[in-house]
């Protein structure tokens, strides 16, 4: 054979790989089309909001010089929770080796691949000059590596990027050729795979910590709270894909796959609880200037309230799931109670990041200035286009797993021969 | 699929128009708050005349184009208060400042390139004093009692009620009797309003040391020792005859900073109870 | 500024009727069709040279020269007039430093808009490297017949116990309320005193640890800059820098070309792109040029102090000699070159 040939024959195969894989995730039922059309409309609208972006700057969201960061930084930081806490569904399989959740590794890497990429959208979106993104390529541009904590951001987001990406598309290709994984290969990336996770949000809440004058944020408990809400959201998030995934197709998941993941939710809301006490005693019994974020966001400052309900609509409903989550029969009502709880906590530890997290940490400023933040329509419809594309990618990438996971998807040729094409 | 895509177009279309408005109220906001803002500096105005520290004082007319390379204005005033806030050229209006006496101490500050605006400049083109006080009439006029004035209340109200000095001097403890278009120091040396320093320093000895060395008052043109500066005179900063009431004459101050967006001024300016 | 002045303005620019930003977001509201429009308001379009340019630090002296002049030309031709970018590099044996007299400051805010008419600064949005706090002087609320309020009462949660204080409520005395948005008829006010504040040009600076691309840094002077063409718009120094000293360009700067200072400096000065950080630099393009900051000149009152802190005969250095002297927030340990002090 040539070396043209040889090319053409070894790429073959990845080809039908993708183009079997992609033209199975496009098909389903009408809810599926329905779901898939709900999010494009998001995509419509955000195209043109990201246009506008784009040209006229971020002075279209809400952002100031006293609240600089938007409601991208923020949602990135969710991203981050639920990328993170992907490797709960990684970790019981290869770690604790159970078998009823060997087989979903895969989607949990889906997960953590597609909440980096989501993740990454929203710094685009946050920066000033995108067109400048290359100035932070090592070697390209100037890598102020190790004093600037982005740099490690950069890091630790791309290469766990890199991981699930290789992670997942290996293993998805070997169930679709039918062949055996090369362990000597996949085992240990799943382990760095593993120890990445947290390290990408532990990274994540050391730039926030390492802004000394937002004292809000300047606090050892921070990476706890983040990884206890990566693992109450991440697990909602996961309990939600699994309870609709074996609802919609072929692929078996046992009631102890969703158990394990509300005993997770369960301890990591108790998590929170004890870190949001810490964080608040500790400010609050000494009283010090360092509190004043809080007490903004407890009391409000002079007739400025408007984050004082979301604050305790979040404070209700972190502790509200934590206690019904306790009794076991709310833990295994399946089709009733459970998913409610599973998206409550999701949508209000999203809700929490900026309404509670960044922008009240912003008041006071520096010079003693409160402000509140103000969303614009263009910056929400970014965010819902970011998401949109996010959840288009998780829902297709999750289905096409599904089928070669079930052997819907695979190789015809490896059938018939039972073996490679060699 | 041509339903869904027809539906899409609309959704996109709603929130173009949806996202259109809001910009659109965005901008005539914007609109109306800088309509009511005052003109900046107008480019080719005749002549503008601004003040620099005292109001009506220590005037300065503003030259466009006074340094060509740039096409600088000398200086650039405030379109709200009048004020001189900016100097293209800060030596503008100055001659050198005459013969300051050596202590041969540590207060011996660096004169060799000093300069200072002139107010006898000023006077020669103006009204001189002496045209109405040639100094003969109050040279023998006792007793030195202090008495109201029948002209210049608008530089002092109440003669009587010097706000100077406590009560301890009067008038023509400065203003020099025999020579109006001059000063006095308290031995009575002749003094020209161009170096009022040597007569506030002849009783504020301390401050005068300080001015002397750079610490006290304020210095335009070069930041290096030595260097070219302009010395502000005692008299441009703060005024002789009210300055028991307060050091600096007052003024208006150039406007607030735009307020965060989204906020209204009610927000921010609540007051602690 | 009004209306039909930056359309004469925008006219300015070689005959072309060109949009300003408030126009360009006129036409995106009335109608998606505006999609086609052009997108940046005033500015030039950035030539490729110049978005594939280098850290300014590390260009050869023939590629700086080359960006000055693709600046200057770009400059020239956006304001219509003769703009120059200087390279003048930092004087040897210098370090600058500040000193600002708190017990002199009236509040007039001149250092504010002397600074926005030197630097450049976006008009609208408009953005100030100065604030100027306006504190309120201690004044006692405390009564007299709230004397033995302190006392040991006893509560639905029973007995508070022995308090030291005679109120522990209430606070005696001033609390230390600011004010950024003062306005009143005339200045100084005699219930308040002022603090204005800006970049403190920090020895140990987060703002500097805090940059990805080393676009803010120290120059040999202690002074911080940025290079705007290498700021990538992240913000991190933003939030690091514990003054507030740092200005985001949100959107494109608008700067009317009459009010344009052409004599710029390539790190200080000179009009700055959308999307970058921009902050008080002591007019670097002045102080290496041997004179003084714009504001210390604006001050009427001489309450601002500027020279080398290496040389013992300039007036930062008496100051630091002869008075008491502080510096803002040192609990942050950044080692500011900004003084502050008493008479």
């Amino acid at each position: 054979m040539t070396m043209k040939q040889q090319i053409a024959s070894a790429s073959q195969k990845p080809i039908a790989f993708a183009r079997d894989f992609f033209s199975y995730a496009i098909k389903g039922g009408n809810l599926y089309y329905g779901w898939l059309l709900f999010l494009s409309f998001f995509v419509i609208a955000g195209l043109f909001t990201t246009y506008v972006q784009m040209t006229t700057g971020l002075i279209v969201t809400g952002a100031t010089d006293q609240i600089t960061w938007e409601l991208f930084i923020s949602n990135f930081i969710f991203t981050a929770h639920i990328a993170a806490a992907a490797v709960l569904v990684v970790i019981p399989a290869y770690i604790y080796k159970r078998k009823d959740m060997k087989e979903l590794a895969v989607l949990g890497e889906i997960i953590a691949l597609t909440f980096v990429i989501i993740g990454l959208n929203f710094i685009f979106y946050h920066m000033g000059r995108i067109d400048r993104a290359w100035h932070a390529i090592p070697g390209l541009g100037i890598f102020n590596f190790p004093s600037s904590m982005l740099t490690y951001d950069i890091i630790v987001l791309n290469t766990y990027l890199a991981i699930n990406l290789v992670a997942v598309s290996y293993l998805l290709y070997m169930r679709y050729l039918g062949q055996p994984m090369n362990t000597k290969f996949y085992t240990p990336l799943i382990y760095v795979a593993v120890a990445w996770g947290p390290l990408i949000h532990i990274v994540t809440a050391f730039i926030l910590s390492s802004n000394a004058a937002i004292y809000s944020w300047k606090t050892a408990v921070l990476p706890f709270a983040f990884l206890s809400m990566a693992g109450a959201s991440g697990s909602s998030l996961v309990i939600l894909m699994f309870l609709l995934i074996r609802k919609f197709s072929k692929l078996q998941i046992a009631d102890s796959v969703i158990d394990f993941f509300s005993q997770v939710i369960v301890w990591s809301l108790g998590l929170i609880i004890l870190v949001f006490i810490s964080e608040f005693f500790t400010e609050l019994y000494s009283g010090t200037h360092h509190a004043a974020s809080l007490e903004f966001m407890i009391d409000g400052h002079h007739g400025l309230d408007a984050y004082v309900p979301w604050f305790k609509m979040t404070m209700t409903l972190i502790v509200l799931p934590f206690i019904l989550l306790l009794n076991t029969t709310i833990r295994k009502s399946y089709n009733s109670l459970l998913p409610v709880i599973c998206s409550v906590v999701f949508l209000t530890i999203l809700i929490e990041k900026p309404a509670v997290l960044v922008f009240p940490a912003f008041s006071p400023t520096p010079l003693g200035e409160y402000a509140v933040y103000h969303p614009t329509l263009i910056e929400i419809c970014n965010v819902l286009f970011i998401w949109a594309v996010g959840f288009i990618m998780l829902t297709l990438l999750t289905k096409g797993a599904i089928g070669v996971l079930t052997g819907e998807v695979r190789d015809s040729k490896t059938v018939e021969a039972g073996g490679g094409a060699k | 699929m041509s339903n869904y895509m027809r539906a899409g177009v609309f959704y996109g279309l709603f929130v173009l128009l949806a996202g259109g408005v809001m910009l659109q109220n965005e901008a005539t906001a914007e609109e109306g708050k800088s309509d009511a803002a005052p003109a900046q500096d107008k480019a080719g105005a005749a002549s503008v005349e601004c003040y620099e520290s005292i109001k009506d004082s220590t005037n300065l007319t503003k030259v466009e184009n006074a340094n060509p390379k740039f096409g600088y204005p000398n200086v650039k005033c405030s379109p709200t208060t009048g004020a001189v806030l900016w100097y293209g050229d800060p030596y503008t209006d100055t001659v050198p400042m005459g013969e300051m006496p050596k202590f041969g101490d540590e207060t011996d500050g660096d004169f060799a390139q000093a300069v200072i605006r002139s107010r006898t400049k000023h006077f020669k083109t103006t009204m001189q004093c002496s045209g109405c006080h040639p100094g003969t009439a109050q040279a023998a006029a006792p007793p030195n009692e202090p008495r109201q004035l029948q002209m210049h209340q608008d530089i002092i109200s109440d003669a009587s009620k010097l706000q100077h000095g406590r009560g301890a001097i009067w008038c023509l403890d400065c203003h020099n009797a025999a020579n109006r278009d001059t000063l006095v120091d308290r031995r009575k040396n002749e003094v020209s309003f161009d170096e009022s320093y040597k007569l506030c320093g002849s009783c504020h000895g301390d401050t005068y040391s300080k001015w002397r060395i750079g610490l006290h008052g304020k210095r335009t043109g070069e930041w290096k020792v030595g260097g070219k500066k302009r010395w502000w005179t005692c008299t441009e900063c703060h005024n002789p005859h009210t300055i028991q009431e307060h050091r600096f004459n007052p003024v208006k101050p150039e406007p607030p900073p735009a307020l965060p967006r989204g906020m209204s001024s009610s927000e921010t300016s609540s007051k602690h109870e | 500024m009004s209306e039909d002045k930056r359309e004469m303005v925008d006219e300015q620019d070689d005959g072309q009727v060109k949009e300003s930003r408030r126009d360009f977001l006129k036409k995106m509201g009335v109608a998606a069709a505006a999609t086609a429009a052009a997108p940046a308001a005033t500015a030039k379009a950035v030539s490729i040279a110049e978005a594939l340019q280098g850290h300014f630090e590390l260009m050869s002296d023939e590629q700086k020269q080359k960006a000055i002049a693709r600046l200057e030309e770009r400059y020239s031709e956006q304001f219509s007039k003769q703009t120059t970018v200087a390279n003048t590099p930092a004087p040897d044996g210098v370090l600058f430093g500040y000193a600002l007299n708190i017990s002199k400051c009236i509040g007039c805010r001149r250092c504010v808009e002397a600074c926005v008419r030197e630097n450049n600064q976006s008009r609208d949005p408009a953005i100030q490297w100065i604030r100027v706090l306006r504190m309120e002087k201690g004044n006692v609320t405390f009564d007299a017949k709230d004397l033995n309020a302190g006392k040991p009462s006893s509560s639905s949660l029973g007995d508070h116990g022995i308090q030291s204080g005679g109120h522990a409520g209430k606070p005696v005395g001033i609390s230390g309320y600011t004010d950024h948005y003062y306005e009143p008829e005339q200045v100084p006010e005699d219930n308040a005193f002022y603090f204005p504040v800006q970049c403190q040009q920090c020895e140990k600076p987060a703002c500097v640890k805090a940059c990805p691309v080393r676009a803010t840094y120290r120059d040999p002077n202690g002074i911080v800059v940025i290079d705007y063409n290498w700021c990538i718009g992240c913000r991190m120094c933003q939030l690091a820098c514990p003054y507030w000293a740092r200005r985001f360009n949100w959107g494109e700067p608008v700067l009317p070309s009459e009010e344009m200072n052409p004599k710029t400096h390539y790190l200080g000065n000179r009009p700055r792109p959308r999307g970058v950080m921009e902050k008080c630099t002591f007019c670097l393009q002045r102080v290496r040029d041997g004179r003084y900051p714009a504001c210390v000149e604006a001050c009427p009152v001489g309450a601002r102090k500027f020279g080398n802190l290496l040389d013992p005969e300039s007036e930062v250095r008496k100051v630091l000699a002869t008075k008491q002297v502080f510096r803002f927030k040192e609990e942050f340990n950044t080692d500011p070159k900004f003084f502050y002090y008493m008479d």
